[in-house]
């Protein structure tokens, strides 16, 4: 029982991770129906600003005090939004509307060149990671909680609490969904769509920069292609929830991460990769819509 | 050997006639062994050239992969980026096998044998992977493949039986030049014959628009699997050279990077372009080993030239344009008709709901062979919706649809257009990026038996068939007074042409029964007059039933037999054309209550 209990709380942070990058991927497809491959890559870049951060600002040996990892945190997600920015600017937009294979290439081709850039400026070893202060475990009732964890959760609960209120109770969140219902009809009711586009990937950018400094905290290292794996799972986790649905992001990122963490804690950590993609084929054979999302049929 | 024998041939002509050419149809695959084999022992003997061989090996495993990478990434408009996985499921069964097999293989049977089980294996991993990812849009097959790649990896990287994360080795020396440059050639010569062949129209009219696609009969899905299997197939053959090439494997080979390289040589060829893929696989293996100074860089100027050249040049290098385009190519037969008398469509109270709203209700439509009837409404009256239900775009809630004798439920559009009903589409539907001849013999394809195989093999069949089409498909364009714009891409045709382009298609399925979604839509009057004279002459001359929703009311009164009128999905009235200009319920629903009760007095209103 304590096993289970152990794991769920663990499924939940990882979940909690994911559910942030799943975020991005889902508004972005929502908006502009394209998978932004390079989320995951933006990801990374979130940790790597979290790590030249901190071996800055930090002393290796001094705790890493709470406001330096927030400012941290804050440096690295205006990066990454920038980032999230310039991507939309320079490569996806002057695509818009042509074929969506070869969006799809540029995007397969930015996430490479995320990757490789990164690898060629920061090498490619694993370099240790530590933006948060070091706390014991809480421990009672037979299960350890990380510091980490409890960060990872109730940061997510916040940040997705924020988005819930953005997309659902503001003029910029009612213009993302009407972007996302009608691109073209909501030009016509007035809605800057390039406006709403940048908007969307500087916000889904941002929450990935925050998921990036929250895994690399968790497992505390940072290497350029530590976007790759959780990009494809944040991405499975947007599929289970239905791609374009943004509870269904979160509702996908849980579960996902549950399902992870109970397959590698009662059989072997070797087949955690596995699992997630053992559930996209599922879930696009069953209901290819995801679990809350919409089918709708095209037009002829 | 002109036309004469081939149709002698497929009648029976002799076996000698038959092995002939069965082995003339493969000229170039046996003109290159000897030549190939003869540069073998001539030359990689030689200790200076090594080094330039084993390169020029490397070229030769390159293009067997991206030559059938293209077949999925190009031709059929999916995209896959996990041919590396592939790759190393055909490797490592082949490897496995040759490490385990005799010592000596002097006929290098077994080495042949080996080569077949991976590439089988590969297959049977691409169908598994394919078949659910396939049904959907091609980003999820993205997705699907990369995982899958990684998997795969991770599979043999935890797996002692395939040597785990060291790798397998030594496998014993099998493959040389002769053979991975003999295998190359048959990739390129086999991937010919089927882009060339109905086939390859069919994958290309996949990658154009699948609804058209289907509505001209070509089950999308299964060329979809298909191409993705074929695909794997060659791959596994691929990773099985490589592995007795290179005497062993490694997991860290068949990364993503890998996969990665493979879709850049696609992409940078042309999509589509066998010869783009050859080129770009070429240049692409060799360029690395003259940058080695920029090895680290080499994978960010990949990514960025893939960026740009999306930006600059959308469709790759070359485009779909192959080198052979600039050699050319000959034709075949039309068949007679079919005559059928009882009720060609049966519709019986067919509804249809879109959450809370019938957009269709209660529709019963009977269409009898050669006849003209005409479907109007105002906008919005469900005339298309019925048109999707006819050719099974939307299935219908209630009701049943009974095509020549046949209920259509549960049939997938392309299976109906089997049945005989082809269609236009109100917003032009054409391949864009084909051509008008390509687009009208994309619609032939399921009148053809031939089997991949037989487009692969050249066999009799295929090429009469091939020729019949092409006769086929030009005449159709000369009733339509295309003649003049066989070559032209279909996107740049006029707006007019368009239309009529898409009529021809439509007919090139062979139908009894052709369904026009207005036809005369942004056409002039005298254009109006002439598409008269063409909906009547098509009738006559093809004994086909002709559904036709209009608005241009001229058009609809001196063509149309019988007229059905739509408002707000119910059928307001039928019959005569005379009897519907006056029917009281058809000029309100036109013109509005007001205008009725004005004109025609109180009976409009009931």
């Amino acid at each position: 029982m304590t096993e289970l209990l152990q794991h769920l709380v663990n499924g939940v942070s990882l979940g909690a991770i994911y559910a942030l990058i799943a975020l991005g991927y889902t508004m972005v497809y929502g908006v502009l129906k394209l998978i932004n491959f390079a989320h995951g890559d933006v990801f990374m870049l979130g940790a790597m600003v979290g790590w030249y951060a901190s071996a800055r600002w930090t002393n290796e040996a001094r705790d890493p005090s709470i406001a330096g990892a927030l400012a941290v945190t804050l440096l690295a997600m205006v990066v990454c939004g920038t980032v999230g920015f310039v991507i939309e600017r320079a490569a996806y937009r002057p695509l818009r509307g042509s074929p969506r294979i070869n969006s799809l290439i540029t995007a397969i081709g930015v996430s490479f060149f995320l990757e490789y850039g990164g690898q060629y400026l920061f090498g490619p070893n694993p370099r240790a990671f530590g933006v948060l202060p070091h706390r014991a475990n809480f421990i009672g009732g037979g299960i350890s909680v990380g510091y980490v964890d409890l960060v990872t959760i109730g940061t997510s609960i916040v940040l997705m609490a924020l988005l819930q209120r953005i997309v659902f109770h503001t003029r910029m969140g009612t213009a993302m969904r009407a972007v996302s219902w009608n691109p073209s009809v909501a030009a016509l009711m007035g809605v800057n769509i390039d406006l709403v586009i940048s908007f969307t990937f500087v916000l889904g950018s941002s929450l990935a920069a925050v998921a990036g400094i929250l895994y690399a905290s968790k497992y505390p290292s940072v290497h350029p292609l530590m976007g790759l794996m959780p990009g494809l799972k944040a991405f499975v986790a947007a599929v289970l929830g239905g791609i374009g649905n943004v509870p269904g992001a979160m509702l996908g990122g849980l579960l996902l991460g549950l399902a992870e963490q109970l397959v590698s804690g009662y059989t072997s950590s070797s087949w955690r990769d596995a699992v997630a993609f053992s559930i996209l084929i599922l879930i696009l054979l069953v209901k290819p819509s995801g679990l809350l999302g919409r089918t709708d049929a095209e037009k002829v | 050997m002109r036309r004469k024998s081939s149709v002698a041939g497929f009648f029976g002509g002799s076996a000698v006639k038959r092995a002939w050419r069965g082995l003339r149809s493969w000229i170039p695959f046996f003109a290159a062994i000897p030549f190939l084999y003869l540069v073998e022992a001539t030359l990689a003997s030689q200790p200076s050239l090594e080094y330039a061989f084993q390169n020029i090996n490397h070229i030769g495993i390159a293009i067997i992969l991206a030559v059938s990478l293209n077949l999925v990434n190009g031709l059929t408009g999916q995209f896959s980026i996990g041919h590396a996985g592939f790759m190393a499921v055909g490797g490592y069964v082949s490897a496995v096998m040759l490490m385990r097999g005799p010592a000596q293989d002097p006929y290098r049977l077994f080495f042949v044998l080996s080569i077949l089980a991976g590439a089988g294996a590969a297959a049977v991993a691409g169908w598994i992977v394919g078949k659910p990812s396939l049904r959907l849009r091609g980003d999820y097959l993205a997705i699907v493949t990369l995982g899958f790649g990684e998997i795969i990896r991770v599979i043999i990287e935890n797996t002692p039986f395939f040597g785990g994360a060291i790798g397998l080795s030594p496998i014993p020396h099998r493959a040389d030049f002769t053979w991975i440059w003999a295998t190359a050639v048959a990739t390129i010569l086999i991937a010919k014959r089927l882009r060339d062949s109905s086939h390859g129209r069919a994958f290309l009219s996949v990658r154009e628009d699948e609804v058209a696609a289907e509505a001209m009969g070509i089950d999308t899905t299964a060329y979809k699997v298909r191409a993705f299997v074929i695909s794997a197939f060659f791959a596994g053959v691929a990773g099985a050279l490589s592995g007795a090439f290179e005497g062993n494997l490694a997991p860290q080979s068949f990364t993503f990077v890998r996969s990665f390289e493979i879709v850049a040589m696609v992409v940078l060829g042309g999509m589509g372009s066998i010869t783009g893929a050859t080129i770009a696989a070429s240049v692409l293996t060799i360029l690395p080993e003259y940058l080695r100074a920029l090895a680290n860089l080499r994978m960010v100027i990949y990514s960025v030239a893939l960026v740009v050249l999306m930006l600059v040049r959308p469709r790759g290098l070359l485009g779909t344009t192959e080198l052979w385009d600039f050699v050319r190519r000959r034709r075949p037969r039309a068949k007679g008709k079919r005559e059928a008398t009882e009720a060609l469509i049966d519709v019986r109270r067919a509804s249809i709901r879109f959450g809370g709203l019938t957009a269709v209700s209660d529709f019963s439509l009977e269409v009898r062979p050669r006849e003209l009837v005409a479907l109007i409404g105002p906008n919005g009256a469900g005339k298309t919706t019925v048109f999707n239900l006819l050719t099974g775009v939307y299935p219908p809630s209630d009701g049943t649809i009974v095509i020549m004798g046949r209920d259509t439920r549960g049939l997938q559009p392309h299976a109906i257009a089997h049945l005989g009903v082809a269609r236009t589409f109100q917003n032009i539907r054409l391949f864009r990026e084909l051509s008008a001849f390509d687009n009208v013999r994309i619609a032939c394809h399921h009148l053809t038996r031939e089997s991949m195989g037989a487009a692969v093999r050249h066999g009799e069949l295929s090429v009469v068939e091939e020729r019949w089409i092409a006769e086929r498909s030009e005449e159709l364009l000369e009733i339509m007074g295309l003649s003049h714009r066989l070559e032209e891409l279909a996107k740049n045709l006029p707006y007019g042409e368009q239309r009529r382009l898409e009529i021809a298609r439509a007919l090139a399925t062979g139908p009894q029964v052709l369904l026009l979604d207005e036809p005369a839509a942004g056409t002039n009057t005298r254009e109006k007059g002439e598409l008269m004279q063409l909906i009547r002459s098509i009738r006559d001359r093809f004994g086909v039933a002709i559904v036709l929703i209009e608005h241009d009311m001229r058009l609809v009164m001196g063509v149309s037999e019988r007229i059905l009128v739509l408002d707000h999905g119910v059928t307001i009235a039928q019959g005569l054309p005379r009897e519907i200009q006056s029917n009281p319920k058809v000029i309100e629903a036109y013109l509005g209550e007001k205008y009725a009760k004005e004109h025609f007095g109180s009976g409009a209103a009931s």
